[in-house]
């Protein structure tokens, strides 16, 4: 190969490295663009912070209703960060167990006695909740998926 | 959400960020230019030195006393996976027969052959138990019994292209593919199959080409420094183990089938597949085929289109470096440059199995202590150790998986351009087939980090 050749070849991979900079970077900005809104937020809590912690805004706490096995509107994702405590409760018109994969954890769900998760999100990824009167029928037991963020 | 049951891996991985889709990519392009710009003007990995292990290592690790332990543990081990999967308790992750199978044994032994050579050879219990037969026969007989019929040129190592084929379509396609007695089922099918084979052609020659898994282990290995050469185990250069691989007919497919399961595998957990797979399924229901079938077609549609797409690709590019001249037939071609796609399959296996096996290997060691998951057995008192999931972050994975990709790809860069070396009379005529090897395996390599960015967005 031709002299010229080999510092075109090196000139492309500069210019590969600097166009893949370029796109990150104005990446990093539209996150940051979009994170503009938050401050006013951010200094609200920072005031409160000193008042009592009752008057932190309620844990957001999401809620999956089985109907005859299956979750009404569809298989949702429960999301939650590393760290965070993620609440969420199953609701079931019939007696059931309510399982959920990788922390493990089983609940029992009735009629009138929802399962309520609390759990801490140690484990990222992406974990399917189950139930198992499903699982036992014969049918798609996926009630929810949770989903763990770094 | 269209989805075949997977009773095994309760986690499944986080997408990687779009920032390290697009470094990870760039990398990759900066690596080829970079590669092209300053590799080397002579072969170097045809025929590379050899040397056996010191201390006379090399002789006893092949030993007959080695290599009786080894095949009677494989045997062992097959014989508890046929055992757990009739008699346990039929779940999936709770049944040696599964968990061994599919997690233990299918993904951990790559990173095993890789690093230590071809440790399945060893443990094959089918090539235990035929070379034991043949022993007892040849004893019977008085004299050696040569095999009844000559292993056929043209078979090359299409039964394994095959075997794996299927193997991959019980795991990904098969609604009940993971219920433990269908493992153990398959196995003992594929326990008959595989002995009349070596009864027919030789139990060498069937480990060689036909029986599927010692095939699919062996390519894998031959990215090991571990090489055996005359009953004695040595060392040599990294990667040179591959380009003495011969090119036999059914060898290409081998290669799609390998990356385009895995690719399948992934493509099935992203969004464009949940928007075309219910179309396809509602099709074969048409065809009067019951839902739970209609789901099954559709995912073997889906696993054959992914191979067929690599396969397609891989052969176009051959017609590209066909142009380049020098009279080469791109079925030459194809098969001259097939080993370059080995580390790319391991990168697909290493980038999508990662998690699986770090999380689900556990299960082996529970498992262990009580393989018919019954409650109450305790062998080895490990039975009742969860699967830590801690083990490695989401962050780490996804630097592990890109980092894979990125490895497979310099690998598969370096031996399709020591190959073109050895090729081409002419410098100029084999930088210019590079080009082409180069388009596929940045395709494929792209493929797997989009795989790995759109798998559960």
């Amino acid at each position: 190969m031709s002299r010229t050749q080999r510092f075109g070849l090196l000139a492309s991979a500069v210019a590969i490295a600097v166009a893949a900079f370029l796109i990150l970077g104005t990446g990093d900005d539209e996150e940051e663009a979009t994170l503009t809104p938050g401050p006013p937020a951010a200094g609200t809590a920072r005031e409160t912070a000193t008042a009592p912690s009752a008057l932190e805004p309620p844990p957001v706490v999401e809620k999956v209703r089985l109907q005859d096995l299956a979750p009404v509107g569809g298989v949702k994702e429960i999301e939650a960060a590393k760290g965070d405590t993620i609440r969420f409760v199953v609701v079931s018109d019939g007696a059931d167990q309510i399982h959920l994969h990788g922390y493990d954890i089983t609940l029992d769900a009735g009629p009138g006695k929802p399962a309520r998760f609390r759990v801490k999100a140690d484990i990222e990824g992406i974990f399917e909740i189950e139930s198992h009167e499903a699982e036992q029928a014969g049918k798609d037991p996926l009630v929810a998926k949770l989903r763990v963020e770094p | 959400v269209l989805q075949i049951a997977h009773g095994l891996g309760e986690v499944t991985n986080l997408p990687i960020p779009e920032e390290l889709f697009i470094s990870g990519a760039a990398v990759v392009l900066i690596v080829t230019f970079l590669g092209l710009a300053v590799l080397w003007p002579q072969p170097k990995l045809e025929d590379g030195p050899w040397r056996p292990l010191p201390l006379g290592l090399g002789r006893a690790l092949t030993s007959a006393p080695v290599e009786i332990l080894c095949g009677a543990i494989g045997l062992f081990l097959l014989g508890v996976v046929v055992w757990s999967g009739v008699s346990g308790l039929q779940v999936a992750n709770a049944n040696f027969a599964t968990v061994f199978v599919y997690v233990t044994f299918w993904v951990g032994l790559v990173p095993l052959s890789v690093l230590f050579g071809d440790v399945f050879r060893a443990f094959n219990p089918w090539r235990a138990a035929g070379r034991a037969i043949a022993w007892v026969a040849q004893r019977a007989a008085g004299g050696s019994l040569p095999a009844p019929l000559q292993y056929p040129d043209w078979l090359g190592r299409w039964p394994a292209a095959l075997g794996i084929f299927l193997f991959t379509t019980l795991e990904l396609v098969a609604g009940n593919g993971d219920l433990p007695e269908n493992v153990a089922i398959a196995a003992l099918v594929y326990s008959a199959f595989t002995w009349i084979a070596m009864a027919l052609f030789g139990v060498e020659a069937w480990i060689d080409r036909g029986e599927a898994f010692s095939v699919y282990f062996n390519l894998f290995s031959r990215l090991s420094v571990f090489e055996r050469r005359g009953g004695e185990l040595g060392l040599r250069l990294p990667l040179s183990g591959l380009p003495s691989l011969r090119p036999l007919p059914g060898t290409v497919p081998l290669l799609a089938v390998m990356i385009g399961s895995v690719s399948f595998d992934g493509f099935s957990e992203t969004p464009p597949w949940n928007d075309i797979a219910p179309d396809i399924a509602r099709f074969f229901e048409d065809l009067n085929l019951s839902p739970q079938h209609a789901l099954e077609a559709t995912f073997l549609v889906g696993l054959i289109g992914a191979t067929l797409v690599i396969y397609c690709l891989y052969r176009l590019a051959m017609l590209g470096v066909r142009s380049v001249g020098d009279g080469f037939a791109s079925g030459t071609l194809a098969a001259r440059f097939i080993h370059s796609l080995a580390p790319i399959a391991l990168a697909y296996v290493a980038a999508h199995y990662l998690t699986l096996l770090l999380y689900d290997g556990q299960r082996t060691w529970s498992l262990a202590s009580n393989p018919l998951g019954e409650s109450g057995t305790d062998l080895f008192g490990t039975a009742g150790r969860p699967v830590d999931y801690t083990v490695i972050g989401a962050k780490s994975a996804w630097y592990w998986q890109v980092g894979f990709v990125v490895l497979g790809h310099i690998a598969g860069l370096t031996l399709a351009h020591d190959r073109a070396l050895v090729m081409y009379d002419k410098a100029k005529l084999a930088v210019r087939s590079q080009y082409w090897v180069l388009v596929v395996m940045v395709v494929f390599t792209s493929l797997a980090l989009w795989l790995l960015w759109k798998a559960n967005a």
